[in-house]
């Protein structure tokens, strides 16, 4: 008991060994309760008091079954800790960038401990999980006192930490549609020390498409904004124009580097950041359509 | 204020302090074990590793509250115990230890419980594993020294290794 | 100009105990490892008393501005809360830190307590003293300060403008050294070649994993302190703060968790001692890691301006040095820092013509002070790539331009010195090229490798006009062990470690018979503090020849029984030898009472000493230097602007090595320290606040971002410490920025000028060489 360290705020603690015990609890304390996985995205932040939640509801017990494949789809519970994705060979059969972005996760401790569905309730902008599960345009079931619903990824990463996820629901799983043999990817990130936070990530997915020369391309930059960013059309253009050559990948490097406002911090400016943006849009993206 | 009662270093303790307070006071300022060191306060420097149940924790992050009855929460001065008698090494102290000895590593000083504690985690959870600590093991004690003996460090775990 | 007193034999008639050593020149653990591993050492914070209290302070939110009120009622009326003192609290409220010892600095005092203005954020205003921490903690923030806000300056070069808002009334310019010899004009206006540059350092925080802590409590009436510092000698500025007999006060030091210069000047120590003498109680202060980020000293900025003549074939005939260095709120120790810049600033170098400026200057940014290397580190980077310029431009090898230039012992130092041992740079930046040898090519198209090295000169020892001293005392007692007191304050480099190996050494007692008592004002007679690279020199010294003369007073006694001739006997073991008699170290102290003969020794060594004259800016400096050469191979991201060191070297000539593991140990983290600061290390501010007190946020380089250090270590045989050692705690974080430049240099072409040599920096260069946009293009082709 010392001034020396800052003291966090007073919370319940709590236990859920299944999804419906972690509901009733959420419900139960409703916003103040946070859920903790593998806690550590939370407890640092518990530790500095960026979070004081009333409750804390360890979802440790729930037991995890590891990936599975249902319909196309690479089905990941929400408690897979990144260690397991990362030793998966589903994972690494069936979604390569996966397994290299969760590579790149924190470091062997956070691997070991930290969970899938925790870096993707968290929603750090800078946080490679969120960026991969974004550009593979995957879904996120999530369930609820009225039951289970999925939500594309498009529309559940909202800003800082938030997601949209309702105060009593939580997140049990994360699907993948799997990637085809023809299907490229790309992913890259900066950081100043090892293991530490990514000062900008990108992540690519190109799926080919039957009735058309040009992959179906999804753009994610990370660390740029408040949530991780999906490249619109229009700074996909030059590829429909000019197709999957060098000159293509330039300019929507160029123009993904313009399209964003990145904040400036003690790592790195605004510029750098943009300058980063380009780059690494440009590496991924000549890695997924095999020009890298 | 509540009772919080525990293992600590093969003995049961029981501390009368608030539920939010972090183990690393309860350690230090209730129960005068001051082998795991303050540098943060945030679980960034880890000069307090200690474990818990045989692997490594952080208990300036870690509220008294979370710690159960039967939980054995070694510290430092626990560490030789854990080890068998044949284990122990010239000066009666766990093998890592020894080999902490033999390889010079300390400085300063400050760090060094801390990086001990989370070696020995590192090696037991790769021997549960079946495996030799590997780079990747190592690249994953985050522990900071300042004086700069990580070159040190990694040579004193491959050494403690071989008698864990 | 070096003046050697009277009672300070040179090095070359030292005692030596010939070429073969049994002690000096192994590795043996130090006696406090054990402790160390056991997590049984205690450290300042580990301290409990009866009854203590918890003091906390109140610090200054501004960065610059006027008190208007306190009010301490608030906090006062908190149960628990024992005691809110301020300024009028303190009975002598200034410290007044004459670091030149008044040669050159305008004299301004830095409260204890701030009492009308504040001048950083993060000043002490209040300490509070409470029964527990948390409500020390809780009546801080009941303390209300009322602040009426100034304009402040920021940066160094700002505030030496004339209508720069002033920091202190005496003036914004806390010292300005001039070091002037020989015709820069005329020299320079002759030069085949000129080459300029301006190079710029940041601020940089210690980050010794022990914050600042410590415990007081009166004893006898004395106040006594127990805490983390490198210098015990600051008794006497808490007597005159408390406005007691220095006898009143007493300081005992723990073995430190790290101080890298960061606990040179006095840090919980004024509060402690105040609070402990008001409330008459026992207390502790541990600073939180937050605490020490934002208001613990940092080592200086420095701006760095050079201009360099030479002649064609690269011998330099002049250099012009202009440095201005951000001392902060307050002087500390920046005048002495600034000193040493001004004396290193042209390096292992034979410069004929110099001028030098060198001047701290005030800012309303923390205070700057003491950091390993001490002003000598930061003109490394400046000297060295004036070096590689003069090398390109001239078309001349790196290494020949400096083969042209490097000092040899005898030469003249531009302040007017003399060179008197070895220079053995030479060797050392050989063996650190050797040992880096050539790595493989770039692992990508995007990637450039270079390689490139750093030469450092880095002094040990006080400035000689100090007249430093330091005493070491020791007993054999009856049963043959043998105790050491000395006032060494011990930073983890084994202080007390390797006095115990000389008189070891010398006396023949086994390490394992010899009990080390340091840091003491007590008990202990004084060695001066831990700081300059000075123990080994001063301490080492002072406990050689307290061996020596100890050994001669029982010589007598040991012939006689031994019935041996003069210069017959031989010190080992434990025991005296002698035409194959022998005799312990036990019988031999007991025969020595029985006659009455003394079996203690207490030494004073001083070192030479000598005057310099700041209007000439000529006279004496520094003992000695120790020289040494780093090398690197990094590999650079020519699009992301990211830096990977993928080999390091450092090679140092320390003399002797006294203990080499311990050697290579300093060797090591040194480097690593240097390499943070080259490459990561930055305490960013924004109008003096800091941008992030947060410890992740400060980027310390862990094993995982830079390559082992390789150590390559020559013994010329020659230094001033004791048996021809040179310090070695400062000289390896010197090189290592100069080092790390000077690959990117040659991976990239050109040169970086600014520290922390970060992606961004690297991108930034490249654009302005215009070269970044065509090597995009060739990636893509």
């Amino acid at each position: 008991m010392s001034a020396a360290a800052p003291n966090s705020s007073a919370f319940e603690y709590q236990t859920a060994d299944c999804w419906e015990e972690a509901i009733k609890l959420r419900a139960l304390w409703g916003e103040g309760a946070k859920l903790i996985a593998g806690g550590q995205s939370l407890v640092p932040m518990i530790n500095l008091r960026l979070a004081m939640p009333a409750a804390l509801i360890d979802l440790n017990p729930i037991v995890s079954s590891g990936p599975w494949l249902d319909q196309g789809e690479l089905v990941i519970p929400a408690m897979t800790r990144h260690r397991a994705v990362l030793d998966s060979p589903l994972v690494a059969t069936h979604f390569p960038m996966l397994a290299k972005a969760v590579g790149l996760v924190g470091n062997v401790r956070v691997r070991n401990r930290g969970t899938i569905g925790g870096s993707v309730s968290h929603a750090d902008p800078t946080g490679e999980i969120p960026c991969v599960v974004l550009a593979a345009g995957g879904r996120i079931v999530v369930q609820g006192p009225s039951g289970m619903r999925s939500v594309p990824a498009d529309d559940f990463f909202l800003t800082y930490l938030t997601t949209a996820t309702d105060l009593d629901e939580v997140v049990t799983e994360i699907r993948l549609p799997v990637a085809g043999d023809q299907d490229g990817w790309g992913f890259d990130e900066v950081t100043r020390r090892f293991s530490d936070f990514a000062t900008v990530e990108v992540a690519v997915s190109a799926r080919s498409r039957a009735s058309e020369e040009i992959p179906e391309l999804r753009v994610v930059l990370g660390g740029v904004a408040d949530r991780p960013l999906l490249l619109g059309e229009d700074i996909l253009e030059p590829f429909r124009r000019l197709g999957a050559d060098p000159q293509a990948i330039d300019e929507v490097a160029q123009n993904a580097a313009n399209s964003i406002s990145p904040e400036s911090d003690v790592h790195a400016s605004a510029d750098y950041r943009r300058r980063l943006t380009q780059v690494l849009t440009r590496r991924s993206l000549a890695q997924a359509v095999g020009l890298g | 204020m509540p009772e919080q009662s525990f293992i600590l270093n093969g003995k049961k303790v029981t501390v009368d302090v608030a539920d939010n307070v972090r183990m690393l006071w309860v350690l230090r300022d209730r129960l005068g074990v001051t082998g795991p060191k303050y540098g943060c306060g945030i679980n960034v420097c880890k000069a307090c590793t200690s474990h818990i149940n045989g692997k490594a924790f952080n208990p300036c992050a870690v509220p008294v509250s979370k710690v159960k009855e039967t939980d054995e929460i070694t510290t430092i001065e626990g560490l030789p115990d854990t080890a068998s008698e044949d284990q122990r090494g010239p000066n009666g102290l766990h093998p890592m230890q020894e080999a902490w000895l033999e390889r010079d590593v300390a400085q300063c000083g400050y760090c060094q419980p801390g990086q001990i504690m989370a070696a020995v985690a590192v090696v037991r959870r790769a021997q549960s594993e079946g495996h030799e600590v590997t780079e990747e093991d190592l690249d994953g004690i985050r522990n900071i020294c300042r004086c700069g003996t990580y070159t040190r460090i990694r040579e004193a775990i491959r050494t403690g290794e071989q008698s864990m | 100009m070096t003046e050697v007193l009277p009672d300070a034999p040179d090095v070359g008639s030292l005692p030596r105990t010939g070429e073969t050593y049994n002690i000096v020149g192994t590795s043996p653990a130090h006696h406090d490892f054990i402790e160390k591993v056991k997590g049984s050492l205690l450290y300042a914070a580990d301290w409990r008393l009866p009854g203590m209290l918890h003091a906390k302070l109140v610090r200054s939110q501004i960065a610059s501005g006027r008190i208007t009120r306190i009010d301490t009622s608030a906090a006062l009326a908190l149960p628990g809360v024992v005691a809110v003192l301020t300024a009028e609290d303190v009975p002598y409220n200034q410290i007044v830190e004459n670091a030149s010892g008044g040669l050159g600095e305008v004299t301004v005092s830095q409260p204890v307590l701030a009492a009308d203005r504040v001048r950083y954020a993060g000043e002490p205003i209040a300490v509070v003293a409470a029964t527990e921490p948390e409500i020390a903690a809780e009546a801080v923030d009941l303390v209300e300060v009322t602040y009426e806000e100034t304009p402040g300056v920021f940066d160094a070069e700002s505030a030496l403008a004339d209508d720069a808002p002033l920091v202190h009334e005496e003036g914004n310019v806390l010292v300005n050294w001039n070091i002037v010899r020989g015709d820069v004009e005329n020299e320079m206006a002759a030069a085949d070649v000129v080459v300029e540059g301006e190079y710029q350092s940041q601020h940089v925080e210690h980050a010794y994993l022990e914050p600042e802590s410590g415990v007081s409590w009166l004893e006898n009436d004395v106040v006594t302190l127990r805490i983390s510092t490198q210098v015990i000698e600051h008794a006497t500025e808490i007597a005159e703060i408390l406005e007691v007999p220095e006898s009143k006060v007493r300081v005992i030091a723990s073995y430190m968790g790290g101080g890298f210069g960061g606990k040179e000047d006095m840090t919980v120590e004024p509060y402690l001692a105040l609070v402990t003498w008001h409330t008459r109680k026992p207390a502790r202060m541990v600073w939180t890691r937050q605490e020490s980020m934002l208001a613990s000293t940092k080592r200086h900025p420095f701006l760095m301006r050079y201009r360099t003549g030479a002649r064609q074939d690269g011998t330099i005939v002049a250099q012009e040095v202009e440095i201005i260095g951000d001392a902060g709120a307050y002087p500390c120790l920046s005048a002495r820092v600034l000193f040493a810049g001004a004396a290193l600033a042209c390096g292992p170098y034979r410069v004929p013509s110099v001028r030098c400026t060198s001047r701290a200057v005030f800012t309303n940014n923390v205070p700057s002070s003491a950091f390993r290397g001490f002003g000598a580190m930061q003109v490394v980077f400046g000297y060295e790539s004036q070096m590689d310029q003069l090398a390109s431009k001239l078309g001349i090898s790196r290494e020949e331009v400096r083969d042209r230039n490097y000092y040899v012992k005898g030469d003249t130092i531009p302040s007017g010195d003399e060179i008197t041992t070895a220079v053995a740079v030479t060797q050392t930046r050989e063996l650190a090229l050797q040992e880096l040898g050539e790595g493989p090519p770039p692992t990508a198209s995007h990637k450039r490798v270079g390689r490139g090295f750093g030469c450092g000169m880095q002094p040990y020892g006080r400035t000689i006009w100090f007249r430093d001293h330091a005493s070491a005392w020791l007993t054999l007692q009856t049963d043959g062990s043998l105790l050491i007191r000395s006032g060494v304050t011990d930073l983890g480099a084994g202080q007390a470690a390797s006095l115990c190996q000389i008189a070891s050494e010398v006396l023949g007692a086994p390490l394992e018979s010899i009990s080390v008592y340091i840091g003491d004002t007590a008990l202990n007679p004084p060695a001066g503090g831990t700081f300059a690279t000075r123990q080994l020199y001063m301490s080492g010294n002072a406990i050689l020849r307290a061996s020596h003369d100890l050994r001669d007073q029982l010589t007598g006694v040991a012939e006689d029984l031994l019935d041996a001739a003069d210069g017959e006997l031989a010190w080992q073991g434990g025991k005296v030898q002698a035409g194959g008699r022998s005799l312990t170290l036990a019988d031999l102290a007991k025969e020595c009472q029985q006659r009455g003969v003394n079996t203690s020794n207490l030494y004073t060594w001083r070192a030479p000493g000598g005057k310099f004259d700041p209007s000439t800016g000529q006279g004496g400096t520094f003992p000695d230097y120790t020289f040494g050469t780093h090398a690197a191979e990094v590999e650079v991201d020519l699009e992301t602007g990211q830096v990977e060191v993928r080999r390091y070297v450092a090679s140092h000539d320390v003399g002797r090595q006294i203990n080499p593991v311990r050697v290579e140990g300093q060797i090591q983290g040194g480097a690593m320290q240097g390499l943070g600061y080259a490459l990561m290390e930055d305490c960013p501010l924004d109008e003096g606040q800091a941008v992030s007190t947060l410890f992740a946020n400060y980027l310390i380089p862990s094993s995982m971002d830079m390559p082992d250090i390789q150590v390559a270590v020559v013994e010329s045989g020659e230094g001033r410490g004791p048996l021809g050692a040179r310090g070695i705690g400062e000289p390896p974080v010197g090189p290592t920025a100069a080092t790390i430049a000077s690959a990117i240099e040659d991976a990239i072409g050109v040169r970086p000028t600014q520290l922390p040599i970060t992606p961004e920096r690297i991108l930034k260069l490249l654009d302005e060489a215009g070269s970044a946009g065509a090597q995009t293009g060739e990636e893509q082709a």
